[in-house]
């Protein structure tokens, strides 16, 4: 298994939700 | 990217499998339009949205391996659960509990799993054993306690 195939903006997300009736998983996170 | 709890390939897999991953960076100087919807005051801050992307479960900070599992667990059974689709959410409530018997969040997907299954069949026998569960197994924990009220279901 590779990395996480991480999406990175919430409509394109949402879209790709609807489509596969997944859930999201969204982790909000500081680079600092 | 992948570091913390996304190196570990059970949560590779559970992730990439089971949800659409999003991830969004937050800048505390100028907060973004997610962080202002979403409320974000602390980071890590990890939530799950339904496939409409409305939020259903949130936790705050990276936990251990175990936890970290069953929080996604628990909270897929929170989407399932909030949508009415009682067999997917008890399924999800059951391998919290037969997988994470240890994880912090593993009493409250026995309350739930009893809610559930109370809801489905309507047989209030259903919260009485949750009540049963939680005080045998975790009756430090507040889940027992708020599961105290099932107590005078007869079985």
């Amino acid at each position: 298994m590779g990395e996480i195939k991480w999406e990175r903006d919430f409509n394109i997300a949402v879209d790709k939700a609807k489509k596969t009736g997944k859930p999201i998983y969204h982790d909000f996170w500081f680079d600092g | 990217m992948n570091a913390g709890p996304y190196s570990d390939e059970k949560v590779q897999k559970f992730v990439e499998e089971e949800f659409i991953p999003l991830k969004s960076q937050c800048f505390w100087d100028k907060r973004t339009e997610l962080m202002k919807k979403f409320d974000i005051i602390w980071t890590p801050t990890l939530l799950i949205h339904d496939s409409e992307g409305k939020e259903h479960y949130r936790f705050v900070g990276y936990v251990p391996i175990d936890d970290f599992l069953a929080h996604l667990k628990l909270g897929k059974g929170k989407v399932f659960f909030n949508h009415y689709r009682h067999v997917e959410a008890i399924a999800q409530f059951k391998a919290v509990i037969e997988q994470h018997p240890n994880a912090g969040v593993t009493p409250e997907a026995i309350f739930f799993l009893g809610v559930a299954e109370y809801r489905k069949t309507h047989d209030a026998k259903a919260l009485r054993r949750a009540y049963d569960t939680l005080t045998s197994k975790y009756p430090q924990s507040e889940w027992a306690r708020r599961a105290q009220p099932y107590s005078q279901i007869a079985l």
